[in-house]
């Protein structure tokens, strides 16, 4: 009984729930179909009314439209609510817009993505042709000329006399027959025929269409013809002796043309030498270090980044430029398999070039042998480095000297150079107060110094440190910059005056630092830039002067001893390109920058800002002492203004 | 006899300073080259008509005289022109090396 029960009672209850299925079902039905309905016949009509009011505002009449939405109103459409098309009818531009607007779901506003690709440029030569002038004036027969298609205004000179109309321009080349005419008329003529060209740029589409005359092999031909030979005999010998005198007959002894030129000069402090890009190996990967051989000086080693445009290329590419030659092409062509961060060549060995990697590795080049990747890689593994390797140093003297690499994660690794299976020595640089390493991204050694370093990292803070003895690590914090340290840079140039103890950095947060390793506190921050700074490199040769590169193109030199405010020459490289990395040239005469884009720049600095004077060192010791003082004061200010105001306001 | 001319010209090219060669023929249409067409194709034409007015020059002087070099010397460069009856042979260079 209980069972029966149980029985009817699931019975009713999954037909009720049938019935409300079935319900639900009709309902949706119903709905959709109102649904679909109101949306086609909705829209239409919106549109519709919309054009009508938009053009009856206009003033067009309406004759079609306006009866399309009487009919469309006509039309029983009971199961819609007739409300909406009412106020659509009757209210006017405002509301029914509005309510159009928000029914017409299938308006929207597309944005158009114009791509524009530019043609690409192909070499053609000026096919428009012009009549030839008659230049042989040995024969009457007539020669090939052409004349000349429309656009030209140009005509056979010779023809002027006779009426141009026999001649005309839609024919397309055809022969004419010439008239013999000496030589030296020519000129004249020209000039006078041409009306809408300059009688140059006339003479120029003359010889623009001569070249179109001979063919190659009429070239050939005529250079082997007996009389070229004569002639090119003679012209040869007279050509060759003249070369060779090197008499500078325009040599001026009283210096007065030479004031001028100096004037001259000064204006072009820098100005583009030239410009090293490799289409095959450098395009479009970021420079990220170079370095200038020790025995040979012209020549030069670059790094790049990896070229994401082409990943079946290696990633890490290594160039070797020289400067001596006028060949574009680099002498040496290297690469590995991880983005190459810094380059250097091995300072006591010419033939070995090292290079410390973005997976870690450090890798060495030989270009003795004939292969393009190392010959030796250092292993991956937690004994060498795990993190990109942003510095590669040789240090030392010849007969005992170590390669020196730092990673990202704060480890610092001497290595021998025949071995670098495992690092001769490596230690962590962590600062006494942080338990983590320091970041570092740049790394310096001061002039003569083997033992000591500075280095910079991504936190902003500058660290010095030292390689042996007890207190090996980090030994001091400089505080200063907001951003990562992008480059680091110790005083190089040698004098009376020893400036060793002062170091550059550059930082993100658009400032370069001078500082002093005697100081904790910057000696000086020069704020001129408007965007990230990525280098800054001191003169090889002049005590005062350094070169920093920011990322919206600019190469700044500044001489302290001129203007401690503003750069003393500046240069915004062509197409803005952000520069990644600079460096002097060991003479101290050029600069080189790298961009982004795979091309490396060499600048002529002016004789004048370049070559430093006997006083620049007691000059730019004043320099110093002048910003020392400079400083005291702003912090005797900020403490008067803290004492006396009671908020605290940070001058540096 | 057609590569002692390119020996020739070879040598010359070489030449401390040299900065390019063109041998024209008395039309003005450049036979040989090393530098690129359009520089050539100027200098072809302006260094002719200059020629031509030279020789002009000299022969209306004394008709029986005839040009034999031409040099000019700006302050860049040196543009030496030997001139014969039928071709041009026109050299640049930089005096200072």
């Amino acid at each position: 009984m209980d069972r029966r029960a149980e029985l009817e009672r699931k019975k009713q209850k999954l037909a009720m729930i049938r019935e409300e299925k079935e319900r639900r079902r009709r309902e949706k039905e119903a709905k959709e179909h109102e649904e679909i309905v109101t949306r086609i016949t909705k829209p239409d009509k919106d549109l519709r009314a919309e054009t009508e009011e938009l053009l009856s505002s206009l003033g067009i009449p309406l004759g079609n439209d306006g009866s399309l939405i009487r009919s469309l109103n006509a039309t029983p459409e009971t199961s819609l609510s007739p409300i909406p098309d009412q106020s659509l009818t009757s209210t006017q531009s405002g509301t029914g817009l509005l309510k159009s607007s928000r029914r017409q779901v299938k308006l929207s506003v597309v944005s158009v993505h114009q791509a524009n690709i530019p043609p690409k440029e192909s070499v053609t030569y000026n096919k428009q042709t012009q009549t030839a002038t008659s230049t042989i004036d040995k024969e009457a027969h007539p020669l090939d000329y052409y004349v000349e298609e429309e656009g030209e205004g140009c005509s056979l000179p010779s023809n002027d006399s006779e009426s141009p109309a026999l001649y005309p321009r839609h024919h397309g080349p055809h022969k004419v027959a010439g008239l013999p005419k000496i030589e030296m008329v020519r000129p004249a003529h020209v000039a006078e025929g041409d009306n809408p060209l300059t009688p140059g740029h006339a003479d120029l589409q003359k010889k623009v269409t001569g070249t179109q005359d001979l063919s190659e092999e009429e070239k050939q031909q005529i250079m082997m013809s007996e009389e070229f030979h004569s002639f090119f005999d003679k012209a040869s010998r007279i050509v060759e002796r003249a070369l060779y005198e090197d008499i500078d007959i325009c040599v001026d002894y009283t210096g007065i043309g030479e004031e001028q030129e100096g004037d001259d000069k000064s204006g072009i402090r820098l100005s583009v030498n030239r410009c090293f890009v490799d289409d095959r190996w450098s395009k479009n990967r970021t420079i990220t270090s170079f370095d200038w051989s020790a025995q040979f000086p012209e020549l030069l080693v670059a790094s790049y980044n990896n070229n994401e445009d082409v990943p079946h290329d290696p990633d890490g590419v290594c160039l070797i430029w020289n400067l001596k030659f006028k060949k574009t092409t680099p002498e040496h062509i290297f690469h590995c398999q991880s983005p190459v961060m810094a380059a250097c060549f091995a300072k006591f060995h010419p033939n070995l070039i090292l290079g410390g990697t973005y997976s870690g590795q450090v890798v060495l080049w030989d270009n003795r042998s004939n292969k393009r990747t190392p010959v030796q890689r250092s292993p991956l593994s937690a004994s060498a480095h795990t993190h990109p390797v942003y510095c590669v140093h040789v240090v030392g003297t010849q007969n005992a000297h170590n390669l020196v690499s730092i990673s990202t994660d704060g480890k610092f690794c001497s290595w021998s150079l025949d071995m670098l299976s495992t690092p001769q020595d490596t230690m962590e640089l962590t600062h006494q107060k942080q338990s983590r390493a320091v970041a570092v991204t740049s790394l310096s050694f001061p002039y003569g110094e083997f033992n000591n370093f500075v280095v910079g990292s991504e936190e902003g803070s500058v660290y010095t440190a030292c390689r042996h003895g007890s207190k090996a690590g980090v030994m001091e914090m400089f505080e200063a910059h907001q951003g990562p340290v992008t480059g680091i840079d110790t005083h190089r140039a040698q004098g009376h005056i020893d400036f060793s103890h002062l170091f550059l950095t550059s930082s993100i947060d658009w400032t370069v630092k001078l500082w002093s390793l005697k100081e904790s506190k910057p000696v000086y921050s020069f704020e001129d830039n408007g965007d990230y700074v990525y280098d800054v490199s001191w003169s090889p040769i002049h005590p005062a002067l350094f070169a920093c590169v920011d990322g919206m193109g600019r190469l700044d030199l500044w001489n302290l001893n001129n203007d401690t405010e503003l750069p003393t020459a500046s240069v915004v490289l062509d197409g803005s390109p952000a520069l990644n990395r600079v460096m002097w040239a060991p003479a101290g005469h050029q600069v080189v920058v790298g961009d982004d884009a795979g091309k490396i720049w060499i600048y002529d600095v002016g004789e004048q800002l370049a070559t430093p004077k006997s006083d620049e060192w007691t000059m730019f010791m004043h320099t110093l002492q002048e910003l020392k003082n400079n400083q005291v004061d702003q912090d005797l200010d900020a403490l008067t203004s803290l004492s006396s105001s009671g908020f605290s306001s940070g001058i540096r | 006899m057609a590569s002692e001319v390119e020996e020739t010209l070879k040598r010359i090219q070489t030449h401390k300073g040299v900065i390019g060669i063109i041998i024209v023929n008395s039309e003005g249409i450049p036979i040989k080259t090393t530098l690129d067409n359009s520089t050539t194709v100027q200098y072809a034409g302006l260094i002719t008509q200059l020629a031509d007015k030279a020789r002009s020059t000299v022969r209306d002087i004394d008709p029986t005289n005839d040009l034999t070099f031409l040099r000019i010397r700006s302050k860049k460069h040196e543009i030496m022109v030997a001139p014969d009856k039928e071709y041009l042979l026109i050299v640049i260079q930089n005096p200072s090396g």
